[in-house]
């Protein structure tokens, strides 16, 4: 396994974690509120995110130094930048529903909500993409 | 994981034994690949660039034709 594969692994569960423990805290407040939670409460969310890609990024330099300072050769770099093309697009299609949704709604906690869980979204897709396609070309 | 096979064929695993023998990782260093990407250059799955590819045959120190070829019967 590369070590774009090994990094997109890591990050693809990184995301999946903190997404599931975004939406869990995201429904617990809603629940509990009756409306889109504040903004605040998401905090530890963010430290989460920044502690485990640091945590899974470190530990990746650590087992494959060499592949860590690589750049991505000519058969990676097509599939990261396709991944990341798709990833863009999931990323504008929710921005755009979360638009429509404050339209109606007229709630801007829920406008943000919606946003970053459209960038979970999109971040975990791009990475679970960047496996399938390294594996397809391997 | 199934992958596709490309309509170009290769003798870089022939080549690369009759030279030390040499690694995977070998000659991706030489050429500025992967060791992945090597392996997937082999197996016909990744075709190269034309820049690696020739990377690749003077390496060996033979032409391009001799490295890689074109399967008439690939669709």
């Amino acid at each position: 396994m590369s070590f774009r594969e090994m990094a997109a692994w890591g990050m693809a569960l990184v995301m999946a974690a903190s997404g599931a423990y975004y939406l869990k805290l995201f429904f617990a407040l809603t629940v509990a509120g009756g409306v889109a939670p504040p903004l605040a409460a998401f905090i530890p969310y963010t430290i989460f995110v920044i502690v485990a890609s640091i945590i899974v990024q470190t530990l990746l330099a650590i087992l494959a130094p060499i592949g860590a300072n690589a750049r991505a050769d000519e058969r990676e770099r097509p599939i990261i930048e396709r991944a990341g093309y798709w990833s863009g697009l999931v990323h504008g299609t929710a921005a755009v529903l979360a638009l429509m949704a404050f339209l109606h709604f007229s709630d801007s906690q829920l406008l943000f909500h919606m946003i970053v869980g459209g960038l979970i979204l999109s971040q975990f897709l791009e990475y679970v993409l960047q496996i399938v396609l390294f594996r397809r070309s391997a | 994981m199934m992958s596709k096979r490309l309509p170009i064929t290769n003798r870089v695993r022939e080549l690369r034994e009759q030279h030390g023998p040499m690694s995977q990782s070998d000659l991706g260093d030489a050429i500025g690949v992967t060791r992945q990407t090597i392996a997937a250059i082999e197996k016909g799955s990744y075709s190269p660039s034309l820049e690696s590819a020739f990377r690749i045959a003077r390496l060996f120190g033979v032409g391009l034709e001799d490295v890689f070829g074109w399967d008439e019967d690939a669709k």
